[in-house]
């Protein structure tokens, strides 16, 4: 009680509209406190979301929020990242936003290692638009809002994660606070793409993913090395990483904390030396009412007569 | 003096640099320059070709018929030897004159077909060497050299033999039309200067057949002043000005004809800070999909970089989702949109002017947004820095509208522009909460950067902060703060901004144009004033939000008023119709994705007395 009172500091002032009883609440005290507990400068911190229920925790946090489109915030978080590198970015979205619509942008966030955290809020439905089935909900199940069992596959957050090259995986729980606030705080100070997704319960369209399926089909990683910082046991915490996601209760903490990898900024700056010390969000390089003054004599050589 | 010069052959043959070669060899000897680079959506093989035209004067065109034609294979003879004028040159490899024009299995059936009728008409025989005859005494001049026999005497290593054919083949027709021997070999160098054996050999081909050609009518020379003059592709020019103007952030993903214009920033390796200081090139980020590398630039410009994404039709399309998050969400945003043929992927590498009502109205909802379309190279890139200008002060998104023409087109630009910059109102941090939408009496918002100060953007409708608001209201304001800016631009952008009128104030006719077209408008224009009438140019560029009181200005002192357009509807005369109430029946016309020709505009307005709507089918 007492941390969630010092992390009131992150609240803006806007109501949150979920449901009475939503995932979403957990997920918002939770992140929360980790953001009281890392310290972070409100200002430099960049909360970008996608559409949704998940979508509006932008306007809820009191950091600055950009809440985008549909299946959009990564690429979105990917031009803020890369413009200004030294501002926090995080990535909230739902299993629709980020594994439906913006499937393609997910993978490529894994292959870049951008140092971005995506959270994927995962209910396993679509809730603001009443509850369709989402990416991540299991074949056959048939939730109160369909009218018939789901005829696809599920897709494994963490494992589509793990091959697209995310080098920090890690999966919660709505309703487990503390263990959550955990897990965004090692995110947050992870170098390199993570996701963290939150089973969530969606307690008004999803009757079957409730607080006792999660009591029933889910476990605590216990002696589980997530760290990797030799690229010769990748395959192999790969392997065990996949053994553990096949079976039969889903596993909450971190999977993987993969330290071999460079950052998209360190990649960027092994090309363009000058990069991180002037970032594109650089200002003073131009004047207001001045002429530009950025000599490019040797770039126009080539096309001089 | 005023040359046509087309050099043709299989893509991926050597044609873009016999093009570049041609070009700068003429620009070389002070001529003005203007090519036109006309090539298939393919890698290796389909027929492509450059037609390079150069003057004494000023030129923003092509011309047929053309004064000479190169080819490095038959499809590129069978294509083109229709546009020889009389008294015209050909050159071929002496290999060629057993081929047969019609069993060439790259060249179009409808092309074949349309061959095979031509040739039965004027019972031409079906090979080179048949069609070198005709050709011959219809006064063509036919130079057929054995090329491949000339580079193995010039000590051209055999591997290298095949890649310099098409210098020998461009070198021999210029030289034979008056460029000098320095010229040439002043171009070659300029192209290989990075490859010193190649460098060599295409030296050794230069030497070799201008020793066995002569300039046919003497050798040209012009005046054309060199210095501070740079040859350049539209793509080139609108990546100078993006640069030039302080552009760090482009996202990009692959479609012709923007791609090349990446591409120039991301290896604008060597740019420098005003302390001397090496800063690097732009950030360029080549995206996953159209729609991330719009919503990139989006989030770059959110942190204050000035941004752009650079695309074409297609990519726009995908585009147009987060085009109306940044009207939204007052971004300044600049996308600059290199149109190519559509609907779909259409003619993927020909010139189109048809997205112009796409850039204007593209997006559900209403936003104010400006979409500036240039009209030839120096615009290209004195408007790259004003778009980014006009973004920033006006907090809109910003359209370049440019067309496959002026991208790929070279030419010369006189100077580099010189525009102040303009970042618009900025944020100096108060001491009461920051309000990213504050209300303001002109609609603009002192603008903080991501990391500055604490604020919130959605793509719902929000209020002052930026937090989302459905209250009707607030809705009323909101909308009008966003959407009434489109009054504050038109009062504050310049009318050489706006609309630009060339020849006489005088005018009997006002020929109406935009984009790539005005460069055959304008050469045509003292051909066209030969005639009873006076005619002048009206070149429209900022499109949204329409200057309809100074184009009304100037529709007002025309009696007749002509449109020339690369589209089928005459989308700038149904613009020009709707904002000022007049009426443009007289539309010329072209959607066969080749540019239009001065020629082609000087006949299609003797026609108009006839026949209000043209539809040109010039070129290949």
């Amino acid at each position: 009680m007492e941390a969630n009172e010092l992390a009131m500091e992150f609240s803006s002032d806007v109501w949150p509209d979920w449901c009475p009883g939503c995932g979403n609440f957990g997920i918002f005290t939770a992140l929360k406190q980790a953001l009281k507990e890392a310290g972070v400068e409100k200002e430099k911190f960049i909360l970008v979301s996608g559409i949704g229920c998940s979508g509006k925790i932008a306007h809820f946090v009191n950091v600055s929020g950009v809440h985008t489109l549909h299946g959009r915030a990564i690429p979105f978080a990917t031009g803020i990242k890369a413009s200004n590198p030294s501002l926090h970015v995080m990535v909230h979205g739902g299993d629709g936003d980020l594994l439906g619509i913006g499937m393609g942008h997910f993978v490529a966030l894994g292959r870049r290692n951008a140092e971005i955290l995506v959270v994927v809020h995962n209910n396993g439905v679509y809730g603001l638009t009443k509850g369709q089935a989402s990416p991540t909900l299991a074949l056959g199940t048939k939730t109160k809002s369909q009218a018939f069992p789901n005829i696809n596959q599920a897709v494994n957050p963490i494992l589509l994660g793990m091959a697209a090259g995310y080098t920090f995986l890690a999966r919660g729980y709505a309703y487990n606070i503390e263990h959550l606030k955990r897990l965004f705080v090692e995110g947050l100070s992870h170098k390199g793409s993570g996701i963290l997704e939150i089973i969530q319960p969606c307690v008004t369209w999803n009757n079957i993913v409730t607080m006792d399926w999660v009591a029933k089909n889910t476990y605590y990683l216990k002696d589980w090395d997530p760290l990797l910082n030799d690229l010769g046991q990748a395959n192999e915490k790969k392997k065990r990483i996949m053994d553990l996601e096949n079976g039969e209760k889903k596993a909450l903490g971190i999977f993987l904390k993969d330290l071999t990898k460079k950052t998209h900024a360190e990649m960027v700056a092994s090309i363009n030396k000058a990069y991180l010390e002037h970032p594109p969000a650089e200002q003073g390089l131009l004047t207001n009412g001045e002429i530009p003054k950025l000599d490019i004599n040797r770039v126009l050589q080539k096309y001089s007569l | 003096m005023d040359l046509n010069i087309i050099v043709g052959g299989p893509q991926g043959g050597g044609i873009e640099t016999a093009g570049l070669l041609a070009i700068r060899a003429c620009a070389n000897q002070g001529l003005e320059v203007f090519a036109a680079r006309e090539y298939h959506s393919n890698i290796k093989g389909k027929h492509s070709y450059s037609h390079i035209r150069t003057s004494d004067k000023e030129i923003g065109s092509i011309r047929y018929p053309v004064d000479a034609l190169g080819v490095l294979d038959a499809e590129s003879l069978a294509t083109h030897f229709k546009e020889l004028k009389k008294g015209g040159l050909l050159v071929h490899d002496t290999a060629l004159a057993s081929k047969s024009l019609l069993k060439i299995p790259s060249m179009e059936k409808e092309k074949v077909h349309r061959l095979r009728k031509d040739l039965e008409e004027n019972k031409v025989g079906e090979s080179v060497a048949q069609l070198d005859d005709w050709l011959s005494k219809k006064g063509i001049r036919v130079l057929s050299l054995p090329f491949s026999k000339l580079l193995v005497e010039a000590d051209v290593a055999t591997p290298l033999i095949d890649k310099t054919m098409n210098t020998a083949v461009i070198g021999a027709l210029l030289h034979s039309m008056g460029i000098k021997q320095n010229a040439l070999e002043g171009a070659v160098s300029h192209l290989f200067s990075n490859k010193k054996e190649v460098l060599e050999a295409n030296l050794r081909a230069i030497q070799r057949v201008c020793a066995l050609t002569r300039p046919l009518d003497g050798y040209i020379e012009g005046k054309a002043d060199r210095a501070n003059r740079y040859l350049v592709a539209g793509n080139d020019a609108v990546a100078i000005g993006k640069l030039l103007g302080g552009l760090r952030f482009q996202t990009y993903y692959p479609i012709t004809p923007a791609a090349d214009e990446s591409f120039v920033l991301e290896q604008a390796t060597e740019i420098y800070c005003p302390n001397g200081k090496l800063l690097g090139p732009p950030l360029v980020i080549q995206a996953e999909d159209e729609i991330a590398a719009v919503t990139m630039a989006i989030g770059g410009a959110l942190t204050g970089a000035r941004t752009a994404t650079s695309t074409s039709g297609p990519g726009f399309s995908l585009m147009i989702e987060a085009l109306g998050w940044a009207g939204n969400c007052e971004v300044p945003l600049v996308i600059t949109m290199y149109q190519r043929g559509g609907p779909s992927t259409g003619l993927p590498t020909r010139n189109s002017q048809s997205d112009l009502m796409f850039a204007i109205h593209g997006g559900h909802g209403e936003f104010a947004r400006i979409v500036l379309a240039s009209g030839d190279h120096s615009e290209a890139a004195y408007d790259a820095i004003k778009c980014m200008n006009y973004a920033e002060e006006f907090q809109v998104p910003v359209i370049h509208l440019l067309d496959k023409g002026i991208a790929n087109c070279l030419t010369t630009i006189k100077e580099i522009p010189m525009v102040t910059i303009n970042q618009g109102t900025r944020y100096t941090r108060p001491e009461s909460e920051y309000k990213r939408f504050k209300f303001t009496s002109s609609g603009i918002s002192p603008r903080a950067f991501l990391g500055e100060a604490l604020m919130w953007y959605t793509g719902d409708e929000h209020d002052e902060w930026g937090h989302i608001s459905e209250d009707s209201i607030n809705r009323i304001q909101m909308y009008r703060k966003r959407i009434e800016k489109s009054r504050l631009i038109l009062s504050r952008v310049p009318e050489e901004d706006k609309a630009v009128l060339f020849g006489s104030e005088n005018y009997d006719d006002l020929i109406i144009t935009w984009g790539i077209c005005k460069g055959a408008v304008v050469d045509a224009l003292d051909s066209i004033n030969e005639g009873d009438r006076k005619v002048a140019v009206l070149q429209v560029r900022m499109m949204e939000p329409f200057p309809s009181e100074i184009v009304r200005k100037f529709t007002g002192r025309a009696s007749r008023l002509i449109s020339v357009e690369g589209n089928y509807m005459g989308m700038l005369a149904e613009l020009v119709e709707g904002k000022c109430k007049v009426d443009i029946p007289n539309r010329i016309l072209k959607f066969t994705g080749r540019l239009i020709s001065e020629d082609e505009v000087v006949h299609a307005y003797k026609r108009l007395k006839d026949e209000p709507r043209i539809i040109l089918d010039g070129g290949e």
